[in-house]
């Protein structure tokens, strides 16, 4: 029989347990110094299997500076924040806000990662701008946000804090544009977007370059995320007859124009940015409504790179499933912020959120993707923008990014 | 595709919405008849409807859209996803009267709305809490069949949607009209005190306004799934929300206006952009993009048809205080 101080105790050595493995890393030494990374991603919502994904991966490469001590003398703790809300159903751009708030009056939060979206981003910038408090972005792509022009809006304090391990929409559209016109050979297109701050930012920037390519841009509409039906919208496209479709956004409004699109105009090309390359989108849209579509991502095709083999096996062996392209610039933003915070222990000044943001200025960083460096807005210096097309291959896991995404190749540059 | 196959097309688009979005507006319309509540939760009862009916297709081992069915098979495996789907909805409309709303029933004020809009938030959760955020992918086992009209296609599940809403609708109608029990109903809805003196069980009368709307509205969460091949715990709120604005523009507590006002409902969110996009367009203003004005669309109608008929096309109907 259990007596009931076995039982406290059981449950106490459980619950420490519980906290060591949490924690997931060896302890922290007692004289090692603790630095907080603050983390926004997607979790709750249409993307959260791709935020949990890209979580698991920042997990991984905080988990290994720890038990290797990356950084003598330090130890990394990551603050999660999770800016998906029930109520929108993805991202939500006020709770990015509250999370930006969040990081910024925690001030062991050196540093910080994320978010997942650009609508979010362009919540959260002007708050950690204020704060003085670097993020790197390892998949967010609106141009807008480290664009000078706009400086006053989302960098308020002066100095660029948004970094990026992916390049932007002012190639990933305009890239996509020129694969529909020089590629796919489209003569006509109809444009949506989702009413989001990505969406709208994507599809303007394909819109431009299609029209400079002689495409006919035959309409042009937004949908309503929370919307379920878009066979109005859908039999409108249908009449005009264009040779192909483009969709600026993510899961939330994707999933179901890819499940109506299939019914109502299935022979037309379609296509769509990052935000639609994804596991949400496969399992959301299924087969055969999403086969066909052709979709980018603002960074290299890596996954099937042997560059990133150890890091594609390691993720499999930990997580049980395949990491995605945007794991990997998860992983290597988390690479390029541990470089930083080692690199300002290394000269032996206190660790501090200004001394971050000046490392991450001059950031010379050996990832997966290459070496990583910023211009002086924050951007990635590579601009590679990688398109696939959605092949269903039976024989894998239907919502398995890396074997239903066929890579077909580098979109043409402007 | 001409503007006339365009227009067919988006008539037909409109029924199906406004075929939905009526079976909901009956569920807020049969309540407030009788209780002057207007019930928040209904909105998530649908959204749950929607959730058990796809479980209960999926135990038949349909998933996604990969097992197609015909004749008999197909039938009764939607006779039985519809059953349980409308009981289990009906009964979770029953259990919420009596456990939150009944005890409410004599307090004046906002409390028993409020009450409603917790618990609509409370279903909410617990489907997003306990399956997850992502769309669901809806198991369908109907046949892609799809008859032209000019250049409009109407499709064999749009005819059977329409049958099985039209049937529901039917039976309700005359349920309220005919039966003993909906003449208690309606007895209720006039007077509840003059009803409960001529000998009227006014509590199984209110269970059995919440049981039915319920049902209906399990129905309309099946019918939703099985027209769009997804569901997800969000899908509660557009929907409830158009459909109640169905239910006020057919004049609330109105069993035909609510049928009326859902139909009309969905024929102007498909028709209506294009339709004012087309005019604006003859006296020389460009619309580029009339789909993202669609709630303002329906919005402003609804405005417009109440302040010049403030009780809805078809009168409101609400008990008369005593």
């Amino acid at each position: 029989m259990i007596t009931r101080r076995a039982a406290a105790q059981l449950f106490a050595t459980t619950a420490v347990t519980a906290a060591l493995g949490a924690a997931g890393a060896a302890p922290a030494r007692a004289a090692d110094k603790v630095v907080k990374i603050g983390v926004d991603l997607s979790l709750t919502g249409a993307d959260a299997q791709g935020a949990t994904r890209q979580k698991d991966a920042i997990q991984m490469a905080f988990d290994a500076a720890n038990q290797g001590s990356a950084v003598p003398g330090y130890q990394f703790e990551v603050l999660w924040l999770d800016d998906g809300t029930a109520t929108a159903g993805q991202y939500d751009p006020a709770q990015a806000a509250t999370n930006a708030r969040k990081m910024v009056s925690d001030p062991a939060v050196v540093g910080a990662l994320g978010p997942e979206m650009s609508g979010a981003g362009k919540a959260m910038t002007p708050i950690l701008s204020q704060g003085g408090l670097a993020t790197i972005t390892q998949s967010s792509t609106n141009p807008d946000i480290t664009n000078p022009k706009f400086a006053a809006q989302y960098r308020p304090a002066g100095k660029p804090i948004y970094f990026r391990t992916v390049t932007t929409d002012a190639y990933q559209g305009p890239n996509m544009a020129n694969f529909y016109a020089e590629t796919l050979k489209v003569k006509s297109v109809y444009i949506l977007d989702d009413s989001g701050a990505f969406g709208v930012g994507v599809a303007d920037t394909f819109e431009a370059e299609v029209k400079k390519k002689g495409v006919n841009v035959v309409g042009r509409d937004r949908l309503d995320p929370k919307a379920a039906d878009y066979t109005a919208i859908l039999t409108k496209i249908k009449s005009l007859n264009p040779d192909a479709m483009y969709f600026g956004g993510v899961t939330e409004a994707g999933v179901k124009l890819a499940k109506q699109a299939y019914d109502i105009v299935p022979k037309m090309i379609k296509g769509g940015p990052d935000g639609v390359t994804s596991s949400d989108f496969l399992s959301g849209g299924g087969f055969p409504a999403v086969e066909g579509w052709y979709t980018s991502i603002a960074a290299p095709h890596l996954t099937d790179d042997t560059k990133a083999e150890t890091f594609v096996k390691s993720f499999k062996g930990q997580f049980g499933i395949a990491p995605d392209d945007y794991c990997i610039t998860a992983y290597d933003a988390s690479l390029v912020m541990i470089d930083a915070v080692k690199r300002v222990a290394a000269t032996g000044k206190p660790v501090t959120r200004q001394e971050v943001q000046a490392a991450l200025m001059t950031a010379k960083v050996p990832t997966i993707q290459g070496t990583v460096s910023f211009d002086a807005n924050g951007d990635l210096a590579d601009r590679t923008v990688s398109v696939f097309q959605i092949t269903k291959d039976a024989s894998k896991p239907l919502d398995d990014v890396a074997a239903q995404y066929k890579y077909l190749q580098v979109a043409p540059q402007s | 595709m001409t503007f006339t196959d365009l227009m067919v097309q988006q008539t037909i688009n409109g029924l199906s919405l406004g075929a939905m979005y009526a079976l909901l507006a009956l569920g807020f319309t049969l309540v407030y008849g009788i209780l002057e509540l207007i019930n928040f939760s209904h909105f998530n009862v649908f959204m749950i409807g929607s959730f058990v009916a796809m479980w209960t297709l999926q135990m038949f081992g349909l998933s996604g859209q990969d097992v197609i069915l015909a004749g008999l098979p197909l039938a009764g495996v939607l006779l039985v996803a519809f059953a349980v789907t409308m009981v289990f909805c009906g009964g979770l409309g029953v259990v919420i009267e009596r456990v939150t709303l009944r005890p409410l029933r004599n307090v004046k004020g906002p409390a028993a709305m409020i009450t409603s809009i917790g618990v609509s938030y409370i279903l909410f959760n617990l489907i997003l809490l306990g399956v997850g955020a992502d769309s669901k992918n809806f198991p369908n086992p109907l046949p892609t069949i799809r008859y032209q009209i000019g250049g409009a296609v109407l499709d064999f599940r749009v005819i059977l949607i329409w049958v099985i809403a039209l049937l529901l609708m039917g039976a309700l109608y005359f349920f309220v009209q005919r039966s003993r029990l909906g003449k208690a109903m309606r007895a209720t809805a006039q007077d509840a005190e003059a009803a409960r003196m001529m000998g009227v069980e006014v509590d199984k009368v209110i269970m059995m306004a919440f049981f039915l709307g319920s049902a209906l509205a399990g129905a309309g969460g099946l019918i939703f799934g099985l027209y769009y091949n997804f569901t997800s715990f969000i899908i509660g709120f557009t929907a409830g929300l158009r459909a109640f604005t169905a239910a006020v523009l057919g004049g609330i507590g109105n069993v035909p206006g609510a049928m009326v006002g859902g139909v009309l409902i969905g024929l102007i969110e498909a028709l209506a952009p294009d339709s004012i996009a087309w005019l604006l367009s003859k006296i020389g203003i460009v619309v580029s993009g009339p789909y993202a004005w669609t709630d303002v669309i329906i919005f402003s109608i609804l405005v417009l048809v109440l302040v010049f008929k403030p009780s809805g096309l078809f009168g409101r109907v609400a008990p008369n205080k005593s």
